[in-house]
């Protein structure tokens, strides 16, 4: 009881403290949407409304080139009030969301299936922050504060990746299946995270069962033919309901072609308008690989920890998708904090985290430079972009290897604590 | 990052790594310093030059002079008579004069609360239609019915009058030209180019009934003489605009080289009225412009339309020398006829420059490392601090005692290979320990936020409350820390190991912050930076309650106490100080000026309140 007495008033709070901030900041929300480094193309709350107002007038919402998002979040916002007379409903549906996450974070610490999966027990398991901590520091992260106060798309995206990741660590497998499909039709780049759910699943099923577990392979290929059939039905009620399969170029075609160059706090944008156009599907080609292929790689080596796979892959996601936003960051950031036990032997923390800061100081004023004050250019805003995605990668890579050597001292406690070198 | 990651980290590992910052961020900022003060050397500064090719400086031959002088004349008159008239009657009059020469008026009524003052006006502004332009763009001349220091700029406004009935008659222009007479210099503007952009604030600064294109340049002009006329020496640029930002030094260089080149007339900077090109005069005009900088108020009408990226000037006359009205007529003429020129919005030069003579400057290439070695002596700082709070308390044992009395237990001891070299060090030197963060970020986070208090308390609290408020403010700033110390201890129990990480992240920030400030108002980083410089040697003593408390204070008044010393001076009237608040507070409501103040507030005040603080509480803490 006094576990739900402290999740009460944590909610409570972070409740709170958004709709303190929509009501006393009434024009902070529409600032922060129009911010590059939150809203991209296929997540902006302000596309999403021109979207939504041809949808009501009938008009196709594609005509027109600004909205590239999923259809069906037309018809969930044109139930609401009026979004600019009445902003309060969509408002709480967006804090409702964040809230959804933060439950769900929950669920997965509360599995701790970070610190002992089925085939992989961590020598630091003792070392871990309660759940509620851990859903705190998602929630309280001013990054998610800013992003829900903007309300791109992304934060149903990234509730819905956060449920399927719960479900998958309970072993529910169609709810995680559903959730999942659901994330992938918002967003695209989710699909990606099928092969490492789909163990964290078959390890909460054996675990389960440890006498007769599922095969493997009847598994893997049954929950790859649900995904197939959920996304397949989430695609054809779009098809219904617009009338035409002309959302998707409009929606995953964006995703996966990039017309859209607008400046966004990832990789691809200045790359690809430096670019000479017959490069362009080459590298297009090239880029999308380079994201996909850390899937396989991961999935193999990390075979033991398929939780840490789906972490790391949102964070190297957030450093290499198309239209990344600081949304995807604070995916990761929250659930980074479930892999307290390997903090210690994490490197870099405090260099990345300053330069992580410093991006996130200078990235505005050099954006403020470029567009406002007309005094800078885009070299500058790209230039610290990068910083920030090297600040980003270096925590990524630096968990990675925490990770790996806690795993290769689970299999030689006696070098604990030695130096190691890589050669 | 494979083969730099050893050598790092064996560095890490070098007792002697952590007595070393302190004597590096001195050098850093002793090296910024020292830069700064190079800077006005004829090795470290440049020339101006013209980068633009289309504005073409002088080279057009300027007919304003014979029958026009009498027009001015006349002109001046008609100024002089509405000097003590209703505000109604002057609009009237002026809108008069413009319609007679075919321009098309309008005017706009501007009101702005400020501390239960009020400041009211009127714009009077006419567009001249470009007879070449297709209304896409425009220049902007303006001249304030009340210069800076109050007068009534006579000579200014019957000018404008003047070039607006002569521009009238000429085929040439490919931009319309907006001639603007504000009723105040700073307010008039303001409101006058906010609700061009519309982006005026609340109802009581009324929208424009007239609009050209997009504004690609600004000209102010500055002369009070009465009505019987002044022949004045040189002509002062001013060319600051709000938070700090600047035109593009073409147009400041056009101008310079019109009225030095073509026009005859000397220009000066930064009130420098006699420049012989000295050191010592560069290096006054460069920290004069840096304070003005760094103060990011407005200096004149043109301040106001900088920030909405359109390059402006103010030309102001001074001194009693021979140029008249009409020297400064055609100097106006031909600027006007070279932004008419312009093919593109101005872009090729500088836009972060220091000016230290109307024909020298520095670029942002060659004094940004000076503001950055200030910042990063805080980095520097924050990362020994981040180091030495990992460090376990003590070296255990002797490490290399050959008494085998000794029964403590054996050192634990671990072979170091570096190169051909290998060592026998203590284990311990190696342990990182855990670091307890919680406690320091919401220490650093809630003093940040405390500072939002003064922040809104000075911009809302009546006109006559500011002074008690300063003093109030700068009484409690140094109490905050003594008083709350012994509190703090008792009810939160923080070790050495907090206190070294809340400095850490206090010194964190300010770096930050000062270098993403750099970027934006060199000046005021740099200032505010040697302002906090003495928080970066500022190092906890444990367990000695009075020289920690004793300390505090002399630091808290070496701190926010040199603000009130220097700035406020106590032995200065009321006025003075008063003037430099109530100036900052209407920077802030109507030039939206926002940079000095969240600066001061958010930045350097809670950085030595957190600075004093860590002293303060450490005489409380026991030592390791």
């Amino acid at each position: 009881m006094a576990i739900d007495k402290q999740k009460a008033l944590l909610f409570g709070a972070a409740a709170a403290i958004r709709l303190l901030l929509f009501a006393a900041f009434p024009s902070l929300p529409d600032l922060l949407t129009g911010r590059v480094e939150i809203s991209t193309p296929v997540t902006s709350f302000k596309r999403l409304q021109e979207g939504l107002f041809l949808y009501t007038h009938n008009v196709s919402p594609y005509d027109g080139g600004i909205f590239h998002q999923a259809p069906l979040l037309l018809p969930l916002f044109s139930l609401l009030p009026d979004i600019r007379a009445h902003p309060l409903a969509a408002n709480l549906l967006y804090i409702l969301a964040d809230l959804c996450s933060a439950n769900a974070l929950m669920q997965i610490a509360e599995t701790a299936e970070s610190v002992s999966s089925r085939l992989f027990t961590s020598p630091r398991k003792e070392l871990r922050w309660s759940s509620t901590a851990i859903a705190a520091g998602f929630l309280f992260n001013p990054l998610t504060i800013l992003t829900t106060l903007a309300r791109p798309t992304s934060v149903f995206t990234n509730t819905f990746i956060l449920l399927s990741i719960a479900k998958a660590c309970t072993g529910s497998a169609m709810t995680m299946i559903i959730a999942l499909s659901i994330a992938s039709y918002l967003s695209f780049y989710p699909i990606l995270l099928f092969p490492p759910l789909v163990f964290l699943c078959y390890d909460a099923e054996a675990r389960r069962s440890p006498k007769n577990p599922p095969n493997p392979w009847n598994f893997s290929l049954f929950h790859l033919s649900d995904l197939l059939v959920t996304t397949g039905a989430l695609l054809y009620v779009s098809y219904l309901l617009t009338g035409s399969w002309e959302f998707i170029p409009s929606t995953y075609g964006v995703q996966l072609l990039l017309p859209d160059l607008t400046p966004n706090v990832g990789l691809w944008w200045y790359f690809f308008i430096e670019m000479f156009d017959s490069f362009r599907e080459f590298f297009l080609g090239v880029f999308w690989l380079h994201m996909a292929s850390y899937v396989g790689g991961l999935s193999f080596r990390l075979r033991k920890q398929p939780l840490f796979v789906v972490v790391s892959l949102l964070g190297i996601f957030a450093v290499f998708q198309p239209y990344p936003s600081i949304a995807d960051v604070t995916l990761y950031l929250g659930l980074l904090p479930l892999y307290r036990h390997v903090f210690p032997l994490m490197r870099y923390t405090f260099p990345a985290a300053s330069a992580l800061l410093y991006a996130t100081f200078l990235g505005p004023a050099f954006y403020h430079l470029w567009i406002y004050a007309g005094s800078g250019n885009a070299n500058f805003f790209y230039a610290i972009t990068l910083v920030w995605s090297l600040g980003l990668s270096i925590i990524i890579a630096d968990a990675l290897y925490a990770v790996l050597r806690d795993e290769w001292e689970a299999e030689r406690p006696e070098m604990r604590g030695k130096d190691v070198r890589q050669i | 990052m494979v083969s730099l990651g050893p050598a790092v980290l064996g560095l890490r590992r070098d007792a002697r790594i952590l007595k070393l910052p302190p004597y590096l961020s001195a050098l850093c900022i002793l090296v910024g310093v020292v830069w700064l003060l190079l800077l006005p050397l004829n090795d470290y500064s440049r020339q101006t030059y013209v980068s633009e090719n289309a504005l073409l400086p002088g080279q057009v031959h300027t007919y304003f002079g014979g029958s026009e002088h009498n027009v001015f004349r006349a002109y001046r008159h008609e100024v002089h008579s509405l000097v003590d008239k209703p505000n109604e009657e002057r609009v009237t009059k002026l809108q008069e004069i413009f319609r007679s020469a075919g321009l098309k008026v309008a005017t706009q009524k501007y009101g702005y609360e400020i501390g239960g003052r009020s400041i009211k006006g009127e714009n009077v502004y006419a567009v001249l239609q470009g007879p070449r332009a297709d209304a896409t763009e425009a220049i902007v001349l303006v001249a304030a019915w009340r210069n800076m220091n109050g007068e009534i700029n006579h000579s200014g406004v019957a000018l404008m009058l003047t070039l607006a009935r002569y521009f009238k008659r000429w085929s040439l222009w490919s931009k319309d030209i907006i001639f603007l007479i504000p009723q105040d210099s700073t307010a008039g503007p303001q409101a006058w180019v906010d609700a061009y952009h519309d982006a005026q604030a609340g109802p009581a600064v009324e929208p424009l009934s007239l609009k050209s294109g997009a504004l690609q340049g600004a000209i102010a002009v500055d002369y009070p003489a009465g009505p019987w006329g002044h022949r004045f020496e040189k002509l002062h640029i001013h060319y600051d605009g709000i938070d700090g930002q600047l035109p593009n030094l073409d147009l400041f260089n056009t101008a310079v080289s019109i009225a030095s080149g073509q026009t005859g007339i000397g220009c000066t900077i930064q009130r420098m009225y006699k420049h012989d090109d000295s050191y010592k005069d560069r290096l006054q005009t460069m920290l004069r412009g840096m304070v003005n900088q760094g103060l990011g108020h407005a200096t004149g009408p043109h301040s106001s339309f900088i920030p909405y990226h359109i390059d402006a000037i103010t030309l102001q006359t001074v001194g009693s020398g021979w140029h008249d009205e009409m020297t400064l007529g055609k100097t106006v003429e031909s600027l006007t006829r070279s932004l008419n020129n312009l093919l593109e919005h101005l872009h090729q030069s500088f836009f972060f420059y220091l000016l230290m003579q109307a024909n020298r400057f520095v670029s942002i290439g060659t004094y940004l490392p000076s503001a950055m070695l200030v910042a990063a002596n805080f980095s520097i700082t924050a990362i020994a601090l981040w180091v030495q709070s990992g460090r376990p308390p003590k070296p255990a044992a002797k490490p290399f005692s050959t008494d085998s009395k000794d029964e403590g237990v054996e050192p634990e001891m671990t072979l170091v290979k570096e190169g051909d070299m290998t060592a026998l060090v203590p284990a311990s030197a190696f342990e990182i320990v855990e670091r307890k963060l919680f406690l320091p970020v919401a220490f650093v986070c809630a003093t940040h936020f405390l500072g939002l208090i003064p922040l809104y308390l000075f911009n809302r609290v009546s006109e006559s409350a500011l002074y008690p408020t300063f003093f109030l403010t700068a009484l409690l700033t140094p109490a905050l820390p003594l008083l709350g110390a012994y509190p703090f201890v008792t009810s939160l129990r923080p070790t050495l190991q907090h206190l070294h990480l809340i400095q850490c992240f206090s010194l964190l920030l300010l770096g930050l912050f000062l270098s993403a400030l750099a970027t934006l108002n060199f000046s005021l980083a740099f200032l505010v930076g040697l302002a906090a410089a003495p928080l970066s040697f500022v190092r906890p003593v444990p367990g000695k309650p009075r020289i920690a408390l004793a300390a505090a204070l002399v630091l808290s008044l070496v701190g926010p106490g040199l603000l009130l010393c220097v700035v406020g001076r106590p032995w200065l009237p009321s006025e003075a100080l008063g003037g430099l608040l109530k100036g900052a507070v209407e920077a802030w409501a109507v030039n939206h000026a926002w940079t000095l103040q969240v600066v001061v507030w958010l930045v350097w005040w809670p950085a030595w309140v957190e600075g004093a603080a860590v002293l303060a509480v450490s005489g409380f803490v026991e030592a390791d």
